[in-house]
């Protein structure tokens, strides 16, 4: 895979507080990579450096080997999907798509007949056959969506970034958008750098998920590896399904308030984090006997919540915020338990995490 | 047959649908019939109606006892006799004879036109960049308050006061012509400062720049940033963002501080008293002193052209936009 896009040493800072710093990241030609980071980390700020809305206050931007911080933002050649779509309101469908092309100050496309099949090719490629003389008032969320995805693809752009483009879309549609933007880049075969604040959403779109924290990217990996053995508890906490108890390690054991946990490994003795994901989890009754190579840790169960494919209840563990256990419908029965009764939690001890902390 | 399936498929009623698929099509289109013949009626429809009478009644009451009957007053009454100190109620166009038959108030009405769209160009030509600058570069909301308050700060002081500080300003010996003479620009007063058209010109555009400004710059503050960043990113520059984007979304803020302006100066006449020493006449001028001299029915013709004169302004401005749908 050539290398594409370079970030090195970024850094950059509003009033003080810095947004991004020292942030490093290579993009892969044909590459879909997705950044998962919560508010605040500093995505929509990198993602605004690459495009040129922002300057970084130090570090370089390289695309195709040269740097592109001396170049302005139009002409960059870089193609940006807004979070709330940004299509112009007093143009049509049509007018949208084509605006890039007609108003390009880098070989601006004249030939009105030109422009009619490439804008044509684009709204077929997203679905939008038919609408192009509707106003953008007159369509759906879903629908600007992809007005703003077939405006920026009719450029045809070295990257696309895409600024959380489904945070404005509801579940239903944000999942039908997931499908279509994977096939939309596996059929263009471009680069794509998609930005979100949603776990299954990073994980689901990327060929290599990043994790962006305190303005650096935390990891950069497959998200199956990303999501079975993440690099970091930050990481861990970020993917929202794993369960992480703070403790110490020591005489083999981790240990955090009565509970002694064996480690799945190796492990330095002093401060650390365990981690279990919430689907590793079984319950029992306090009275089997564990397995050999089994965690097991008393829990009181609270309630749980049905959700379709899942179920997940909670349980209450000395020393510890509720301890999450995941049922997958699939290959796993529902059960019920008796609410303020103990339980036994247990796991296989290999699959758990330790970190320092 | 098939007609009752598909009726049924859209209402999602599964035992009626078995039921018309067994042969009891003819019930179901009768139920559908029922359905539609008799709308359930909207509680309280009446009272919501006799209540928005209510609420219309002051409002249309004044606006008939005030405009709509001073109106008709001043269009019937521009067909009244005219007596040397009265007029009388029989009906002529001597009026209109002589207000079409006159040069002056032929030129007087050419005068209007002509300050009027001079005023026009000369407001939106400084208005549009102060605009430009409080609605778009300024994004902080209480900074654009600030500035906004500070174009009205002139208002604080009277009219008349306003239109007066010109005289010392543009006068033979005013402080325009001193520092002229001062930098060595000219060497001696430039007379055609005071009392001409031009000083008209640049007194009403002091006043009423700012009802240009207002209108603009509101348009232009409720611009999404990301729709020029969009622009931006799609390749355009600088130039081509503002005649493509951002003067087509301002452009209804312009039509309405357009009218603002228009209404204003269309129907001026103190600024030209003041600035143009009697000079420059327009037909705001030709009425105060028609009715000076208690030549009402002359008075009520220069009257209806001049509200004529501005029904069409106004509404040709607003066809350019269509303002319900922009704002």
């Amino acid at each position: 895979m050539t290398l594409l896009l370079e970030l090195s040493g970024i850094t950059k800072a509003y009033g003080g507080a810095p947004a991004l710093s020292d942030l490093s990241l290579a993009v892969g030609a044909g590459e879909y990579l997705s950044i998962l980071g919560p508010s605040g980390s500093g995505k929509s700020t990198m993602l605004r450096v690459v495009a040129g809305f922002e300057t970084p206050d130090s570090g370089d931007v390289r695309l195709e080997g040269r740097s592109i911080l001396p170049v302005p933002a139009h002409e960059r050649g870089i193609g940006f999907v807004f979070q709330g779509f940004a299509l112009f309101p007093h143009m049509t469908v049509f007018d949208n798509v084509a605006y890039g092309l007609r108003h390009r100050s880098r070989g601006p496309v004249s030939d009105e007949a030109d422009i009619r099949r490439r804008v044509g090719e684009a709204l077929e490629l997203l679905g939008l056959t038919g609408l192009g003389a509707r106003a953008v008032s007159q369509i759906s969320g879903g629908q600007k969506q992809r007005v703003a995805l077939a405006r920026t693809l009719v450029t045809d752009p070295k990257i696309v970034l895409l600024d959380e483009p489904l945070g404005a879309l509801d579940a239903n549609l944000r999942e039908r958008m997931m499908i279509e933007l994977k096939r939309i880049q596996a059929q263009l075969g471009g680069t794509f750098l998609h930005v979100t604040g949603n776990e299954q959403e990073a994980l689901a779109m990327g060929h290599r998920t990043a994790v962006l924290d305190r303005g650096r990217i935390a990891e950069i990996s497959p998200p199956q590896t990303l999501y079975n053995r993440p690099g970091s508890v930050r990481v861990a906490r970020f993917l929202n399904c794993y369960n992480i108890f703070e403790g110490t390690v020591g005489d083999g054991a981790f240990r955090f308030a009565e509970a002694a946990l064996p480690l799945p490994g190796e492990a330095a003795t002093g401060a650390a984090a365990y981690c279990i994901r919430a689907d590793k989890v079984t319950v029992a009754e306090e009275t089997d006997p564990a397995a050999p190579g089994e965690a097991a840790l008393p829990g009181r169960f609270i309630a749980s919540e049905y959700s379709g494919a899942r179920v997940t209840y909670l349980f209450d563990v000395a020393g510890s915020r509720p301890v999450e256990v995941e049922y997958h419908l699939s290959h796993r029965r529902p059960r019920s338990f008796d609410a303020g009764r103990r339980y036994a939690l247990r796991w296989p001890a290999a699959d758990a995490l330790v970190f320092r902390g | 047959m098939p007609g009752a399936a598909m009726r049924c498929a859209g209402r999602r009623r599964t035992p009626s649908c078995s039921a018309a698929e067994a042969g009891t099509a003819m019930s179901v289109g009768a139920e559908t019939m029922t359905e539609a013949a008799a709308p359930a009626p909207v509680p309280g429809r009446r009272t919501g109606r006799r209540v928005a009478a209510l609420l219309a009644a002051p409002g249309a009451l004044w606006m008939t006892a005030f405009l709509v009957v001073p109106i008709a007053m001043m269009v019937y009454v521009s067909f009244w006799t005219q007596k040397t100190f009265t007029i009388e109620p029989t009906l002529t166009l001597q009026n209109w004879g002589t207000f079409f038959g006159t040069s002056t108030y032929l030129s007087a009405l050419w005068t209007t036109v002509r300050i009027w769209l001079i005023v026009l160009a000369t407001t939106l030509a400084l208005g549009y960049p102060v605009a430009l600058y409080i609605g778009l570069f300024v994004r902080n909301k209480t900074v654009q308050t600030i500035l906004l308050v500070v174009c009205v700060v002139p208002f604080w002081t009277s009219f008349l006061i306003r239109v007066l500080a010109w005289r010392p300003m543009l006068g033979t010996e005013g402080a325009v012509n001193i520092l002229l003479m001062k930098l060595g620009v000219v060497s001696e007063p430039v007379a055609g400062l005071l009392f001409t058209e031009l000083s008209v010109v640049i007194g009403m555009t002091q006043i009423y720049v700012v009802f240009m400004v207002g209108p603009i710059a509101f348009m232009l503050s409720r611009i999404e940033p990301s729709l020029i960043e969009a622009a931006r990113d799609l390749g355009a520059g600088t130039g081509r963002i503002f005649r493509t984007v951002i003067l087509p979304l301002s452009l209804p803020g312009v039509i309405v501080g357009a009218i603002f302006v228009s209404v204003m100066v269309l129907g001026e006449f103190a600024t030209a008293a003041a600035l143009s020493g009697r000079k420059v006449n327009m037909l705001g001028n030709i009425i105060v002193t028609q009715v000076g001299s208690l030549k009402w029915a002359f008075a009520a013709v220069v009257g209806v052209i001049l509200t004529v004169v501005m029904g069409i302004v106004v509404a040709g401005l607003l066809r350019l936009v269509d303002l319900r749908k922009e704002l």
